[in-house]
């Protein structure tokens, strides 16, 4: 009885859309027919059209690049960090901490905008800061190029998607018992080797888990593509969210299509959701 | 162990510099939202402003009324500042609204997973962690022709209704753990003494498993308040919008000012980023029990 309201919820707004979106992919699903009402059948036309486009296969690389750099930073980062804060006999670390979540806190658009504003050409403080110390002499358009814009976007949501990362690995130091590091110590181990040998195994089931979510929540980055670039210049950050948001929510409102598109992502994430299941139920039992 | 001073000189530089990461990149947003668009734009390589103003903020806080001296020639205003008073009220109410009814229906399903170990229950968490997965922009499309269809389009309604079913399994696996560190032994105490089940559970286990029902309302009212692409493809009437709708509205806007961009932006912010300061502890162990402990 007391499921009864998340059941629901997991059949109805969860469950069932998905399978609905697979039924819709198969149809002609356009606005003049969600008027009308009438979905004619359109076999695998959509897909057909979406592996077709040009587009679509460049958003699947950009996907690629997008997720594969991001995760790095944010793995290697996050690390560093929990590191840093580990140790409480540096009284700073506490501020540190109490900062920690300040980015996770930030509304993904307005992380959008923000950076947006950072990277402006002509009044952006990236550029100030950089004239401003002398490091260039004109001011550098980072967002008009395809390479530097992809690296803007990555950095805005690196930054928002750390802190989540850093607490993760915080929490999972703070579950090393500190004997381990004194034996070590005892034993004659360097630094490194305490990290390399002590804290990477012990570390390795938490990095597993925030390997497989941040994989999956990069892919479906949205909030800071449609804030900084929108995609652009050109086709330069197509990523697989915002080819679904424009083939469906955009003209020509290509609902079809845009059900073909996140069918096939959901697909490629639901192997990485399958491992993570896997890996919690692991954990628990 | 004492530390060597070269190694606390290292972690101080290094908490300084991850501090800076943490905070710097919100420095420009304030500075922007303090000065006026002349201001900005008269000189390309100052960091800091030159005539601090707060007019920005009266100007957006008025919802487009009050004017003052620095936006009283100005001809053309974003539609973002008018609409802003009410989309904050609109936020609130989804917010509060999600935040209260996930931390509800997540107790109830969560004290089931904690307490009753039925292989149908363990099917449904399974579900709850895979279903973390699956991306909004998938749900979205279905749920926007089944919106249309049963008239919840441009309404709050919607919005609730469909982020309460992207949350709530997050809700589930944030409570989970704090239920199951309970004790059992107290409900069975109070059964022993006359209490039903239900009544064990409002009486015993929900007091007691008080910092995970903040932590999970806090969360939630959070990602409820940050949420961009469901009241985006939900909503297209004004009345209906949300913040984050409403700052997305300024990206497409070519007249925008980047001053006033950042000042809106400062007040999107501000009530997140507060709670996230004020009610850490809870935020931090919530957000690690819904990760790890599932």
């Amino acid at each position: 009885m007391l499921n009864l309201p998340s059941g629901l919820c997991l059949l109805l707004i969860l469950a069932w859309p998905v399978l609905y979106a697979g039924w819709l992919s198969l149809h002609d699903v356009s606005l003049r027919n969600l008027r009308t009402g009438e979905l004619p059948f359109a076999g695998l036309a959509n897909y057909a059209r979406l592996f077709g486009d040009e587009i679509f296969w460049l958003t699947l690389r950009n996907t690629c690049v997008f997720v594969g750099i991001s995760v790095a930073l944010e793995v290697v980062l996050a690390l560093a960090v929990a590191l840093v804060i580990d140790d409480d006999r540096v009284g700073l670390s506490r501020v540190t901490r109490v900062l920690l979540l300040v980015p996770w806190g930030v509304p993904p658009v307005v992380n959008g905008l923000l950076w947006a504003f950072i990277f402006n050409t002509q009044f952006g403080y990236l550029n100030r800061a950089l004239l401003a110390l002398g490091a260039i002499a004109e001011p550098i358009n980072w967002l008009g190029h395809p390479t530097r814009a992809m690296g803007a976007v990555i950095t805005a949501y690196v930054w928002r998607t750390t802190p989540f990362n850093i607490l993760l690995y915080h929490a999972g130091l703070r579950g090393i018992p500190r004997d381990y590091y004194e034996a070590a110590e005892v034993d004659g181990a360097s630094a490194w080797q305490r990290f390399r040998h002590v804290t990477l195994p012990l570390l390795r089931p938490i990095i597993a888990v925030s390997l497989i979510l941040r994989t999956t929540f990069g892919f479906m980055v949205f909030d800071e593509i449609f804030a900084i670039t929108q995609g652009g210049p050109g086709n330069a950050t197509w990523v697989a969210a915002w080819y679904t948001y424009r083939a469906a929510f955009q003209p020509p409102f290509n609902v079809g299509l845009g059900a073909a598109s996140a069918w096939v992502m959901a697909l490629v994430l639901a192997v990485a959701g399958i491992a993570y299941a896997r890996l919690i139920g692991r954990h628990v039992t | 162990m004492r530390l060597s001073r070269t190694r606390r000189a290292l972690l101080i530089v290094a908490n300084l510099a991850a501090i800076a990461f943490l905070v710097l990149p919100l420095l420009p947003v304030v500075l922007g939202a303090l000065q006026s668009e002349k201001a900005i734009q008269s000189d390309l390589r100052s960091l800091l402003p030159r005539q601090p103003t707060l007019a920005n903020f009266e100007l957006i806080l008025s919802g487009g009324a009050l004017r003052g001296p620095i936006f009283d020639q100005v001809s053309y205003l974003p539609k973002s500042v008018e609409r802003f008073p009410a989309a904050f009220m609109n936020s609130v109410a989804v917010a509060a609204s999600v935040s209260l009814l996930t931390l509800v229906f997540g107790a109830f399903s969560a004290y089931t997973v904690a307490r009753l170990r039925l292989a149908w229950i363990r099917a449904l968490l399974s579900l709850s962690v895979a279903s973390r997965l699956v991306p909004l922009i998938v749900l979205m499309v279905p749920l926007y022709v089944l919106f249309r269809r049963y008239g919840l389009l441009n309404s709050l309604t919607g919005v609730v209704v469909a982020e309460i079913g992207f949350l709530l399994p997050y809700a589930v696996l944030i409570l989970v753990p704090y239920f199951a560190a309970l004790p059992a032994e107290l409900e069975d105490a109070a059964r022993i003494d006359g209490c039903t089940r239900f009544g064990a559970f409002l009486r015993i286990v929900l007091p007691l498993a008080t910092p995970g029902l903040a932590a999970c309302a806090t969360i939630m009212f959070i990602l409820s308040w940050h949420e961009l692409l469901i009241p985006l493809i939900v909503v297209s009437r004004p009345e209906a919008m949300t913040i984050p709708v409403v700052l997305a509205g300024l990206v497409s806007d070519y007249f925008v000012f980047f001053t006033l961009m950042m000042a809106i932006c400062l007040l999107g912010l501000l009530p997140t980023l507060l709670l996230v300061l004020l009610l850490q502890k809870y935020v931090v162990r919530g957000l690690v029990a819904g990760a790890l402990k599932g």
